[in-house]
C-alpha cells in the first residue's frame, strides 16, 4: 500500500477514536493501534523506498489548499510518534482505568487521539498556516492532557505554566511563519536554500521550537508539567511532543540558509544546556520531576549535535557533520525509547506505592521484579552505557567532535568546550540514574506504603518489555537502523547522500553485540560458581552493627549532595532545619528543595517587578472626569509646543 | 586464528594484572623498611575466595552477584581494546577510545549498583563518593584523549597512542597519573589500606561482598589499574617508533615504573581530605587541558 | 634566544597557578619567589651584548625577589603565627578555573595584539597578562594580608614581563625602574602588615572595615 492509503487510514482511524474514545475503551484502544500500525508502516514505506509522499489538495483550508509532505525527516519523528502513541494508549489501559478514575478517563482517551492527530498533522504540514494550526490545537490538547487530574492545585498550576510558555513559544513562531511568508510571498514550505535574507529568521525559529523543545534556559515549564502529569501522559509529551521543537529545528535548519554563528550557538548552547539540565536533575528527589530535568539534559544533546552539523555543512559538507547529524536524528528515537520506558516505570511505582518521593520508596524489587529490571535496563541506556542505545548515538556524536578537532576543520574555541562540557553531563547522568534505581529499588523498604507495593499487570509490561526492546535492538543493531537516519540526512541536505553506514559503526555493534553476549555467560556462570560453593543469606554485614534499620539507608539527597553542592550556584536550594534539642528531642525536620531556578529566582522577581510598575501606573485610571480632560488638555499642549519647536508632524 | 588471538591476549590480562598491587605493596614495604607480603599475595588471596561460598545479604537482589560479573566483563572488554605497543589490539576503529572510556563508566555502575543492594549506610557513602569524583576524572580524560587526537590528527587508539604526546608530554604525563591514582582508588584520593569506613571509597563498596564475586571485583580493579598504566605509558612515550621485542620492554618497564611511582607516592603523602579532593582533580583536568592547547597549538605552528 | 624563554615563561605561568590553588602561605611564597627568580633571569636571555651591567641588575633582581623579599614575608609570618589561608572569598577550585580560563583568553588575545614580528611567537604577552590576572584573583579573593601582598608582588612581575617588550630599546631603564619600584612597595606593604598585625592582632584583612568609625 502507498504511504498515502496508510496515512489516509491513520487518520480515519483517530478520528474514529477521537470520537467514540468517551464511552468505548476498547474500541478506542483497537483504532489507535491500528493508527499507530499504519503510521510506522508508512514511515518504513518512505525508508524503504527512498521517495518521499507529497500531497496537495483541491479545496482550501483558512485561504490555503492543503499540502502534506511525508519525506525521510518527517517519517522519522512519525514512526516514534507511532510506537510511542500505541504503547501509551495500552499502558494507560491499565494506569487510568474507568473504575479509579471515571470523570477523567474518557476525556482523557479523548484527548489522546487529538493530541496524536494533532502531532501528525505538524509533522506532516508543509504550509505555513496549516503547520500552525496544528501546531496550537496540538499545544491545547496536551494542556487538557497534562490536567486529567484537576482536583490537585498543583496539576493545575503546571498546567497553567504549561500554557503560558507554550504560548510564547508560539508567538515567535508566529512571527517566524509570518515574516517567511512575507518575504517568499506564500505561505507554502520548503527547500529555500538559496534564499540568503531568510537566513536572521533562524533566531526566531530557535526562540519559538526551542521553549517546546525544552532548551535551558526556556525550559521553565517541563518540569512540573512532566512530574504532575500522568505517567503515560508524560512518557508522551517526553518522548514525542518535545521532539516536536526538535523536529521544527531539524527540519527548517535544513530547509532555510541559517547565519554563520547558528552552528556555534546551538552547539554550544546544546552542551550548557545538557550539563546543567542533568545537574537540576541530580538535586532532585521526585523521580518523575528528575526524569524530566534528564529530558533537558538529552534535548541539549541533540541540539548540540544539530549544531555540529550545521558547523560541518558550513565547512564543504564534511563527513564530521554527517556523523553528528546520524547522532542527532538517531538520538531523537533513542531518548524517545528510553525516556518512555523509564516514565512507564515511575508510572508502575506510583501506582504500587502511591508516592512519586524517592525518600518514602526503597526495596521494590522484591514486590516488582519486572518493573526493576525494565527500568534499570532504562537507567543503563540513559546513562549512555553500552551496548545500549544511548552509548550509540552519543558515540556518533562524540565520533563528530573528535574528528572534527583531529582534521583541525573546526576551530578549538568550537570543539573543546562541548567536548568536555558533554563529558562532564554524562559521567553525571550515571551518578543520577544510578541514584534513582537504587534508591527506588534497592536495600529495604523505607514506608508502609513501599512495603504494600504490588506489581502491575500485563498491560503495563507489554509497553515496557516493548520499548526495553527497542532499546536493545538500537544498541546491538544500530545497522538495522541505518536506512532510517540515512533517508533523513538526505532529506535534511540533498548533498550528503549517506548510504552506506560509517565503518567504526560495523565494528562497535559487532563489539557491542559480544560484550553483550559474554556479559550474560559469566553473569550466568559466577551466579551458578556462588550457589555451588555455597549461598546463604543473612543480615547486612555493615562492619558488625546488629540492628540495621530502612531509616539507616543513604537517602536521595545524600547519595546526591556531593556532586549537587558543587553546583549551588545554579541550583540555590532552600532548606529548612529545625535540629533536635536537648536530651530527649521532641520533633526534628530537614527539609530540602531545589526550586526551578530560572523561573523562581529570575522570571518571577522580573514578573513581580512589572506587576509592581503597572500597579502604580493604574494610578492614572482613577475615574474622574476633570482630570481626564486635564489629560487631554496637556496633550494638546505638548503637542503644540512639539510643533512649535520644529519637530516634524 | 582471531579466537587463538583472544585467548592469548585475554590469559596475558588475567594474569598478569593481580602482579601489579604485590609490586605497589613491595615498594611500600621497601620504603617503611619492611620485607612486605611476597609479590604473589593476591594470586594467593583470589585463588582462596574463589573456593569459598557467598553470604548475601538478605535486601540483596540477584544484581549482587551480576553486578561484579558485568563490571568485570566491561574492564576486560577495554582491555582488549587498548593496544599493547607495536602489538595492537585485537580490534581497533575509529572512536574506540569512546568505547574504553563508557565501559569502564559501565564498571563503575555496576560496581556502585552491587554496593547499593546492600542498603547499608556505608556502602552508600562510597558509591556517591566514586560516582561524583569520576565526573571530574572523566573531564581529564576526555581532555586528555582529545589532546592525543589533535596530536596525532586520529581517533584510533591504535594510531593515537603510537607517537608520543609531543610538546605537552609532561603536563600530560602529570595528569594522566593523578587521574590513574583517582580512577584506581590510591593514595591521595582513597587509601587502600585503611579500616575507618567513613574514609574509604572503593574499600567500603565491596564491604558485604565474599567468595568469587569478590575475587572478580579485585581482579577487576587489578586489571584496570593495568589499563591505565599501559595508557599512561603509551601516551607519553613514543613506542611506535622501536621495534617489535624493544616495545615490549618498553611497555613492561613503563608500567613497572608507574607502579614503583605509585607506591612511592602511597608512602610518602598522606590521603587527602575528602573537602580538598575536587581540587586536584581540578588540577588534573587543567593539566591536561593545557596539553591539549600545547598540541593544538603544536600543529598550528 | 625563544628556546629558553618560552619554557622560563611556561614555568612563571605554572607558577601562576600554583599560587591561586594553595592555601598553604609557605607556599604560595616559594612560588612568588621562584616566579622572581626565572623574571630576574631573563634580560640575560634576551640582550645580545651582556655586559657588567645587565649582570648586576639580573643578579640584583633575582637576590630580591627570590631571596630578601620572601624572607621578609616568612618572617611575617611567624610573627602573626599564621601558615593557611582558610576561608578565601573566592574558592580555591573557582580562583584555579579563573586563572586557566584567563590564561586561555590572554593567549588568544595576544594574537590579536599587533606586536613585533620577534614577539609574536613567544609567551611574553600572554605570560604578563596572566600574570596581572593571577594577581587581581589574588588581591581580591583573598583575606590574609601575606596573600594579598604576594598577589601584589605577582601583579608586579606581569608588568614587568611586559616591560621586557622594550628591552632592546630602553634596556637598562626598564629593569632598573621596576626594581626600584617593587622594592618602595615591598617596604611600605611591610611596614603597614607590621601595623596591622600589632593593631588588631591578627593579619585578617577583613578587620580593617573597623575603621571606618
Amino acid at each position: 500500500m502507498s504511504a498515502g492509503a496508510l496515512l489516509l487510514l491513520a487518520l480515519v482511524s483517530l478520528t474514529l477514536a477521537m470520537l467514540t474514545g468517551g464511552r468505548f475503551a476498547r474500541t478506542w484502544l483497537g483504532f489507535v493501534l491500528v493508527a499507530a500500525a499504519t503510521g510506522s508502516a508508512a514511515a518504513v514505506t518512505v525508508f524503504a523506498t527512498g521517495a518521499e509522499w507529497e500531497w496537495q489538495s483541491d479545496f482550501r483550508v483558512g485561504g490555503e489548499a492543503l499540502h502534506l509532505r511525508l519525506d525521510g525527516v518527517s517519517a522519522l519523528f512519525l514512526a516514534l510518534l507511532s510506537v510511542l502513541g500505541g504503547g501509551g494508549a495500552a499502558y494507560a489501559r491499565e494506569y487510568w482505568p474507568d473504575e479509579h478514575y471515571p470523570d477523567s478517563a474518557p476525556r482523557g482517551r479523548a484527548c489522546w487521539s487529538s493530541l496524536m492527530l494533532c502531532m501528525g498533522l505538524v509533522l506532516l504540514s508543509s504550509n505555513g498556516l496549516h503547520f500552525l494550526i496544528a501546531w496550537e490545537l496540538f499545544a491545547v490538547s496536551a494542556f487538557f492532557l497534562l490536567t486529567l487530574d484537576r482536583q490537585r492545585r498543583e496539576v493545575r498550576q503546571s498546567g497553567w505554566l504549561y500554557l503560558a510558555a507554550s504560548h510564547g513559544g508560539t508567538l515567535c513562531l508566529f512571527a517566524f511563519f509570518g515574516t517567511l511568508a512575507a518575504r517568499t510571498g506564500s505561505w507554502e514550505l520548503g527547500p529555500l536554500r538559496e534564499r540568503a535574507d531568510l537566513s536572521p529568521l533562524f533566531w526566531l525559529a530557535l526562540a519559538g521550537f526551542g521553549v517546546k523543545a525544552g532548551l535551558f534556559p526556556l525550559h521553565i515549564w517541563l518540569p512540573s508539567a512532566h512530574a504532575n502529569a500522568p505517567s503515560h501522559v508524560s512518557a508522551l509529551m517526553s518522548g514525542v511532543a518535545i521532539k516536536m521543537g526538535a523536529y521544527g529545528l531539524v527540519r527548517f535548519s535544513g530547509w532555510l540558509p541559517v547565519p554563520a554563528e547558528a552552528g556555534w550557538a546551538l552547539l554550544l548552547l546544546g552542551s550548557v544546556s545538557a550539563l546543567f539540565g542533568i545537574a537540576f536533575a541530580l538535586a532532585q528527589s521526585d523521580l518523575k520531576r528528575l526524569l524530566a530535568y534528564c529530558s533537558v539534559e538529552n534535548i541539549g544533546i541533540i541540539c548540540a549535535g544539530l549544531g555540529l552539523a550545521l558547523l560541518g555543512a558550513a565547512r564543504h559538507h564534511a563527513a564530521w557533520g554527517q556523523l553528528a547529524l546520524a547522532g542527532t536524528l538517531l538520538h531523537v528515537w533513542n531518548h524517545g525509547a528510553f525516556k518512555a520506558l523509564l516514565f512507564f516505570g515511575a508510572g508502575s511505582v506510583v501506582h504500587a506505592a502511591g508516592t512519586r518521593e524517592m525518600s518514602r520508596l526503597g526495596g521494590l524489587w522484591r514486590a516488582m521484579p519486572w518493573t526493576a529490571s525494565l527500568f534499570t535496563l532504562g537507567c543503563l541506556a540513559v546513562a549512555g552505557l553500552p551496548p545500549l542505545n544511548g552509548f550509540v548515538s552519543e558515540w556518533l556524536i562524540y565520533l563528530g567532535l573528535f574528528d572534527g578537532a583531529a582534521l583541525r576543520a573546526a576551530p578549538l574555541g568550537a570543539v573543546m568546550p562541548p567536548a568536555i562540557l558533554l563529558a562532564a553531563a554524562g559521567a553525571l547522568a550515571l551518578a543520577c540514574f544510578a541514584k534513582a534505581a537504587a534508591i527506588v529499588f534497592l536495600g529495604a523498604p523505607r514506608t508502609k506504603a513501599a512495603e504494600r507495593a504490588h506489581e502491575g499487570g500485563a498491560w503495563m509490561h507489554g509497553p515496557m518489555l516493548l520499548l526495553a526492546g527497542v532499546c536493545l535492538a538500537l544498541g546491538l543493531a544500530p545497522l538495522a537502523f541505518w536506512p532510517a537516519v540515512a533517508s533523513a540526512s538526505r532529506a535534511w541536505n540533498p548533498t550528503w547522500v549517506a548510504s552506506e553506514p560509517p565503518a567504526p559503526l560495523a565494528a562497535l555493534s559487532l563489539v557491542q553485540l559480544t560484550l553483550a553476549c559474554l556479559a550474560g555467560a559469566v553473569a550466568v556462570g559466577l551466579w551458578r560458581k556462588a550457589c555451588a560453593n555455597g549461598l546463604r543469606r543473612g543480615l547486612t554485614w555493615d562492619c558488625g552493627y546488629a540492628r540495621p534499620t530502612a531509616r539507616m539507608q543513604y537517602t536521595s539527597g545524600a547519595f546526591a549532595g556531593l556532586a549537587a553542592g558543587w553546583f549551588t550556584w545554579l541550583l540555590r536550594p532552600e532548606r529548612l532545619l529545625h535540629r533536635p534539642r536537648g536530651l530527649l528531642p521532641a520533633r526534628a525536620t530537614h527539609i530540602e528543595r531545589v526550586p526551578e531556578t530560572v523561573l523562581e529566582r529570575v522570571l518571577t522577581p522580573v514578573a513581580k517587578q512589572v506587576l509592581r510598575a503597572s500597579t502604580a501606573t493604574r494610578r492614572l485610571q482613577h475615574g474622574r472626569l476633570p482630570a481626564y480632560i486635564l489629560y487631554l488638555v496637556a496633550g494638546l499642549c505638548a503637542l503644540g509646543l512639539f510643533v512649535l519647536l520644529g519637530g516634524r508632524p | 586464528m582471531m579466537l587463538l588471538e583472544l585467548i592469548v591476549r585475554l590469559a596475558l590480562w588475567l594474569l598478569l594484572a593481580p602482579l601489579l598491587p604485590g609490586i605497589i605493596n613491595k615498594v611500600k614495604a621497601w620504603v617503611a623498611g619492611r620485607r612486605g607480603p611476597p609479590v604473589l599475595q593476591l594470586y594467593y588471596d583470589l585463588a582462596r575466595l574463589w573456593r569459598k561460598g557467598v553470604v548475601m545479604s538478605t535486601l540483596a537482589s540477584p544484581g549482587f552477584i551480576i553486578g561484579p560479573a558485568v563490571a568485570w566483563v566491561a574492564v576486560a572488554g577495554a582491555a582488549l581494546l587498548l593496544p599493547l605497543g607495536a602489538a595492537g589490539s585485537l580490534v581497533g576503529f575509529r572512536g574506540d577510545m569512546l568505547m574504553l572510556l563508557y565501559l569502564l563508566a559501565l564498571a563503575r555502575f555496576c560496581t556502585s549498583w552491587a554496593a547499593l543492594e546492600t542498603g547499608s549506610a556505608f556502602e552508600g557513602m562510597g558509591a556517591a563518593r566514586e560516582v561524583s569524583y569520576a565526573v571530574l576524572a572523566e573531564a581529564a580524560l576526555i581532555a586528555a584523549m582529545l589532546s592525543l587526537c589533535v596530536q596525532t590528527g586520529s581517533t584510533a587508539l591504535a594510531t593515537m597512542l603510537a607517537p608520543s604526546g609531543g610538546a605537552g608530554a609532561v603536563l600530560l604525563a602529570a595528569g594522566l597519573f593523578l587521574v590513574l591514582l583517582a580512577e584506581n582508588c590510591r593514595v591521595p584520593f582513597d587509601d587502600p589500606n585503611t579500616h575507618l569506613e567513613l574514609t574509604m571509597i572503593h574499600e567500603v563498596m565491596v564491604l558485604d561482598h565474599s567468595g568469587p564475586p569478590l575475587a572478580v571485583l579485585l581482579h577487576c580493579a587489578t586489571m584496570k589499574l593495568l589499563l591505565f598504566a599501559l595508557l599512561l605509558t603509551q601516551a607519553v612515550l613514543p613506542i611506535g617508533r622501536l621495534s617489535e621485542p624493544a616495545n615490549a620492554t618498553v611497555l613492561a618497564g613503563g608500567v613497572l615504573l608507574a607502579m614503583v611511582g605509585v607506591g612511592l607516592v602511597e608512602s610518602l603523602l598522606a590521603r587527602l581530605a575528602f573537602r580538598r579532593v575536587p581540587l586536584f582533580l581540578v588540577t588534573a583536568f587543567l593539566l591536561c587541558l593545557f596539553a591539549l592547547l600545547m598540541a593544538w597549538k603544536g600543529g598550528r605552528a | 634566544m625563544n628556546d629558553w624563554l618560552n619554557p622560563l615563561l611556561g614555568l612563571a605561568i605554572g607558577l601562576n597557578l600554583l599560587a591561586l590553588g594553595t592555601s598553604r602561605l609557605p607556599t604560595l611564597t616559594s612560588a612568588v619567589a621562584t616566579q622572581g627568580m626565572a623574571l630576574g633571569l631573563m634580560p640575560l636571555f634576551m640582550e645580545e651584548h651582556s655586559d657588567w651591567r645587565v649582570w648586576l641588575i639580573a643578579a640584583a633582581t633575582v637576590a630580591g625577589k627570590g631571596l630578601v623579599i620572601p624572607a621578609l614575608l616568612r618572617r611575617a609570618m611567624r610573627a602573626a603565627h599564621i601558615d593557611r589561608e582558610m576561608e578565601p572569598l573566592i574558592g580555591f577550585v573557582p580562583s584555579l578555573l579563573l586563572g586557566a580560563g584567563g590564561t586561555i583568553a590572554a593567549v588568544a588575545l595576544a594574537r590579536l595584539l599587533p606586536l613585533l614580528p620577534e614577539h609574536s611567537g613567544s609567551l611574553l604577552v600572554p605570560g604578563s597578562l596572566a600574570s596581572v590576572l593571577t594577581g587581581f584573583v589574588l588581591l581580591i579573593g583573598r583575606t590574609k594580608a601575606i596573600s594579598q601582598v604576594c598577589g601584589y608582588l605577582i601583579l608586579e612581575n606581569g608588568i614587568y614581563l611586559f616591560g621586557l617588550l622594550l628591552i632592546h630599546s630602553t634596556t637598562l631603564l626598564v629593569e632598573a625602574g621596576i626594581l626600584l619600584d617593587v622594592t618602595v612597595g615591598v617596604f611600605i606593604i611591610g611596614i603597614i602588615v607590621d601595623r596591622i598585625q600589632r593593631a588588631f592582632d591578627s593579619l585578617d584583612t577583613r578587620k580593617l572595615t573597623t575603621l571606618r568609625e
